[in-house]
């Protein structure tokens, strides 16, 4: 077999792209690759510096070839870090998204007989495939990671919407017994209630009837008879009953009321009653609800308001929205410990009116800024927050399908905006509380 | 102590790898014009847990390449995570190095350094071994049991970058095999 004839073939078959240099950089030699990508036939070429020829890239070669020439050593270049060295095109010019080729490239000492080196040679391989396939394994596992790291937030989320459930839920719970238990003691109450101011009336009849006897038996001045009636009165303790029957009553009856009362108030808080779908005029609501923090707010605070003029009604409900005024001002009022401001201000915007609820107290950082619906957030002493104010008003604006806007400059105060839609959520038929609206 | 090796053979070996090594060390000081200092080689068998224990470490970077020919094995080479800007600097990197330079910065050093060491021992020997591209090497994610280990020949040698924090061991692992060819090239030059 005629070996280097086979060799020189292999060299020109070969996948690869070979160029042997000598210590000058010049070419001594390169297979069919080299020439088919650069056009460049070997006769033409021969004994050129190859830095010359790839200027773009001759800093790096020439670091590689000077590395191999000093160390004896092969020097390796990656497609990771250096993609493509010589600037050939890519092996897959029609269906490829890359234009150029892709290389990892050996450079290898050739010895010569007395071993000391003289040569290099590059071997360089293409593998744009291989870069290809790397690139997109490594674009799909930073979208998986993406996509995972979203659905760690999605599930953070919704255990946080789960906790919050658990609470709402627990609060429609409570209201659900308040209200059984305020419509169970309804009844009984009323005709308590009114068998009492019955036996109130017979009672004042019966102590009439009992004077008017009296009165009779002194006219008949029979002491026999006067003597007996005393001697029954006394052993009867009479006197007494006479004095205290009335005052029982009135007692009993005013404990009645006040049971009746407390019954009231079960209902209101089990919304029973409260969650009626109306128009109303929010301005008069937050005027309203800022009588019953009024007490809150006296001293300390200067109240400054400006409400535009000729506002139209907002289909909501009421006293919810009263509730998340009331949250917002206790708040305001608590965060300005010393002397402030509190600014006041209604306006339209579109088909939205809005409120907003504006304090110079001390603001809230940015980190807060993050957790202030959260339920149970709450920078305030135990005791003293609960934490649920800004959530359950959260909740509220939202089944309002408003929204809640919350600005704040560190050190000069806060602003909450409540945003509600004038016509209100559009269908408020699946809303509870609605069917108030239908009965 | 090994006890594949005789006290002789240790010591002869030993001595040619310092030989080696120091030319190793010329080289690479002429090519990054820096002075380098190395410890003398170590010749050591290690358990496979002591060998194990090499890279449970965050103070250095691992590459691994392999090398073929007369005898065979792996060069394992741990890479100070100090001072890479420095010897980066050295080396005509643009600084700071980024991830993709880093990296790239440490394949080349590892390749010059195991190359050097693999080189002076092997032409010291008379053997002959072609070493593979290096690739970087995240001992965390193998398993101890994936170790391939029988009888392996660990020689180790310290390079250090004067003026610098950094510092590289290289490890040159031989197989089982590879061994009995290095033990009958040292009865060899120990009979001349
Ligand atoms: N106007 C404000 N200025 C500064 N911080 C505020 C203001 N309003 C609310 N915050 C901050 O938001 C937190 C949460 O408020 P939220 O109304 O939900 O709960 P709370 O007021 O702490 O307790 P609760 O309302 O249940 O009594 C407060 O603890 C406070 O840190
Ligand atoms: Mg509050």
């Amino acid at each position: 077999m005629d070996l280097p004839r086979l060799h020189f073939q292999l060299n020109n078959r070969l996948p690869l792209g070979i160029c042997v240099l000598n210590a000058e950089y010049q070419v001594l030699y390169w297979n069919d690759f080299f020439s088919d990508r650069t056009g460049q036939s070997l006769a033409a070429i021969q004994g050129q510096n190859l830095l010359e020829m790839f200027p773009a890239q001759s800093r790096y070669l020439k670091k590689k070839i000077d590395s191999v020439l000093v160390l004896n050593n092969a020097s390796f270049s990656y497609w990771e870090h250096q993609p493509h060295v010589f600037p050939f095109s890519s092996s897959r010019p029609i269906t490829g998204e890359e234009t150029l080729m892709y290389q990892n490239i050996e450079f290898l000492p050739i010895e010569s007989e007395d071993s000391s080196v003289h040569n290099v040679c590059l071997v360089v391989q293409d593998v744009t495939e291989l870069a290809s396939y790397f690139q997109a394994e490594q674009l799909l596992s930073a979208k998986l990671e993406q996509e995972g790291a979203e659905l760690k937030a999605l599930n953070e989320k919704l255990s946080m919407a789960q906790s919050q459930l658990l609470q709402s839920e627990k609060m429609a719970a409570i209201g659900q017994l308040a209200a059984g238990v305020a419509h169970e003691i309804n009844n009984p109450i009323g005709f308590i209630s009114s068998n009492l101011q019955t036996l109130q009336d017979y009672a004042t009849r019966l102590l009439k009837l009992t004077e008017f006897y009296e009165k009779v038996v002194s006219k008949t001045g029979n002491d026999a008879y006067l003597a007996m009636q005393r001697d029954m009165q006394q052993r009867l303790q009479f006197g007494f009953v006479r004095q205290d029957l009335p005052d029982l009553l009135k007692e009993s009856i005013d404990g009645i009321d006040r049971v009746s009362e407390i019954v009231k108030n079960l209902k209101a808080f089990s919304h029973v009653d409260n969650a009626q779908w109306q128009p109303a005029d929010l301005v008069d609501g937050l005027e309203n609800t800022l009588k019953i923090a009024a007490n809150q707010l006296k001293y300390k605070v200067e109240i400054h308001r400006d409400y535009a003029e000729d506002l139209p009604q907002v289909y909501c409900q009421p006293n919810q929205i009263n509730q998340v005024f009331l949250n917002l001002l206790v708040n305001a009022a608590q965060a300005m410990e010393h002397k402030g401001h509190l600014y006041l201000r209604a306006w339209q915007q579109n088909k939205d009116v809005c409120i907003e609820v504006r304090d110079t107290g001390p603001g809230i950082s940015s980190e807060h800024m993050k957790r202030l619906f959260e339920p149970f957030f709450t920078t305030k002493p135990v005791g003293s927050g609960t934490g649920l104010g800004l959530s359950l008003s959260y909740s509220i604006v939202k089944k309002h399908h408003g929204e809640i806007q919350i600005h704040s400059t560190p050190g000069e105060g806060a602003s909450f905006v409540v945003i509600l839609p004038i016509t209100g959520p559009e269908k408020t038929a699946d809303l509870p509380g609605s069917e108030q609206l239908i009965s | 102590m090994s006890t594949l090796l005789s006290e002789l053979q240790r010591d002869a070996l030993q001595e040619l790898m310092n030989i080696s090594m120091g030319q190793a060390a010329n080289a690479l000081a002429r090519l990054i014009e820096a002075k380098i200092t190395l410890s003398i080689p170590k010749i050591v068998m290690v358990s496979a847990y002591e060998f194990q224990q090499m890279f449970v470490t965050d103070q250095y970077w691992f590459t691994r390449q392999s090398f073929l020919g007369s005898v065979k094995g792996e060069v394992l080479t741990l890479l100070a995570r100090a001072g890479t800007e420095a010897i980066g600097e050295l080396m005509d990197y643009v600084l700071p190095l980024d991830d993709r330079s880093r990296k790239e910065l440490l394949l080349e050093l590892a390749n010059i350094l195991a190359g050097a060491c693999l080189n002076g021992f092997s032409s010291q020997l008379a053997l002959h071994a072609k070493l593979s591209m290096p690739t970087i090497f995240q001992p965390d994610t193998r398993q101890a049991e994936s170790f391939r280990w029988s009888s392996t020949l660990l020689l180790e040698v310290e390079f250090q970058l004067e003026g610098t924090a950094f510092d590289s061991r290289i490890v040159i692992c031989l197989e089982g095999g590879s061994v009995e060819v290095l033990i009958g090239k040292l009865n060899e030059l120990l009979e001349d």
